[in-house]
């Protein structure tokens, strides 16, 4: 436990502590079991990395994607779910499950896919971050890898054209993001008054929608109308994350 | 396993016909449940909505979980791919389209995996995940002949329709089928509902055997 724990991430932006939804669930995760994270937010000194960020280092322990730095937290005894039920715990699992097949296609799309939002803001964002010359590499080898993650987990038949995909995926997380306000309610987080590993997963995926500011925004529209998820995201911004926003 | 399920949905819906639907891809229930809906039948109107969005979280999870280790096994696991995926799936066709069908599926469930980040996923973690998957699913059914109540759902046909495949498919391990066979209730379950759907004197069309 006293073994110094760091976080290399995506950084900041729009009044989040990152931009980047799977470095923004570790954040937050972080904040609610109390681990104490040395965060390093990825800059101009990165020469690159072998896993994906973010990824946690501890002694001789190396760690990346969001679900196992989560187990690795929970092992270490920072536990944000230690008060839940066993069948809470299952519908925690249930509820992720939906967040990443029915929400994150749109997240990923609207960020990485969609031209006008990748080349005037994701683009540049994440170029401006990194040094010369993976800047001209790495932006283009996500929105890759985004495409090919929705194409081969959406695009089967009956659906042979992109847009039908980009039609559908976005009705999807147009329906999770009602599903998640019904299930939220007027509760402060999703099970109850102290926020556990779903509320980490909402959150990561739900703020960077909402914060950040593209020209293309059907699905932060929609998500906007949706005053309990937009109240849950700024109330853990507020509570967590004591950073002074910058408007827009 | 997606006819399983179907015949299910059917048989619970009592007044459709039984549709034979040739698709043999592992996924959503689809053409069955689409054609009960839209003739005024949903297993899930009973629901209200926080339960609605119960049922569609968990059939995520199975289809996450579950599917994706089921093909995991099925294709990357290099032991069953050779001693019995590849000819299986070959088997209806001439020399040497069998092969080139069975290689070209064999990339096709490779790049999905990779996609989804179980590209490098060893054997041991994949059965892992299916035990957390089962753990799930066993502590949302409890004690209760259904995942809500009474009644069975589109929820309870995927999840039996996976497990039956899972505990009937024949592979080179019994690892999988001993995952689920730890969860003494979601055995029952599958137990009720083959004996109670497609038993020999129930309304069955399909003879189902559980080991």
């Amino acid at each position: 436990m006293a073994a110094p724990l760091e976080l290399r991430c995506w950084g900041g932006g729009w009044g989040l502590p990152s931009v980047h939804s799977e470095s923004l669930v570790v954040l937050a995760y972080a904040k609610f079991s109390g681990a104490p994270l040395k965060v390093s937010v990825i800059d101009n000194t990165w020469r690159g990395s072998r896993g994906d960020v973010p990824i946690l280092t501890s002694e001789d322990n190396t760690v990346s994607q969001p679900a196992k730095i989560l187990n690795f937290l929970r092992k270490q005894k920072y536990n944000a779910d230690y008060q839940l039920s066993a069948k809470q715990g299952a519908d925690t699992l249930a509820y992720i499950a939906l967040l990443e097949e029915k929400l994150l296609p749109a997240v990923l799309h609207t960020f990485w896919v969609e031209n006008d939002n990748y080349f005037t803001v994701t683009k540049p964002w994440f170029a401006s971050r990194i040094p010369f010359p993976l800047s001209l590499i790495l932006p283009g080898r996500m929105s890759k890898r985004a495409l090919n993650r929705i194409l081969i987990t959406k695009g089967e038949p009956p659906f042979f054209h992109l847009k039908e995909v980009e039609a559908q995926i976005y009705r999807d997380a147009k329906e999770c993001l009602n599903l998640l306000s019904n299930r939220l309610g007027t509760s402060q987080f999703f099970f109850g008054n102290m926020p556990t590993t779903l509320d980490a997963y909402v959150f990561g995926f739900l703020a960077p929608l909402y914060k950040v500011c593209f020209p293309k925004v059907q699905l932060q529209e929609h998500l906007k109308q949706l005053s309990n998820l937009c109240r849950f995201c700024d109330d853990i911004l507020s509570c967590y994350f004591r950073l002074s926003f910058a408007d827009g | 396993m997606s006819l399983v399920a179907e015949a299910l949905v059917s048989q619970v819906a009592g007044k459709v016909p039984f549709i034979h639907v040739g698709n043999q891809v592992v996924s959503e229930l689809g053409p069955i449940v689409q054609f009960v809906k839209a003739k005024g039948h949903s297993l899930s109107d009973g629901l209200d909505e926080v339960q609605k969005a119960e049922m569609k979280a968990y059939m995520e999870l199975v289809n996450n979980m579950l599917l994706t280790a089921e093909l995991y096994l099925q294709w990357c696991d290099e032991a069953t791919v050779g001693e019995i995926t590849h000819s299986r799936y070959g088997f209806p066709y001439p020399w040497p389209l069998n092969h080139i069908l069975a290689y070209q599926k064999q990339w096709e469930v490779k790049r999905k995996m990779k996609a989804i980040g179980w590209g490098n996923k060893t054997l041991d973690q994949v059965l892992e995940d299916v035990d957390q998957c089962c753990q799930a699913l066993s502590q949302r059914l409890g004690t209760q002949p259904y995942f809500f109540n009474k009644q069975p759902t589109e929820l309870d046909a995927l999840v039996f329709g996976h497990l039956f495949t899972i505990l009937t498919t024949q592979l080179t391990n019994d690892e999988l089928s001993e995952k689920v066979k730890n969860y003494s209730n979601l055995l029952a379950f599958c137990r009720r509902i083959e004996q109670n759907y497609f038993g020999e004197n129930g309304k069955g069309r399909i003879p189902l055997r559980l080991a």
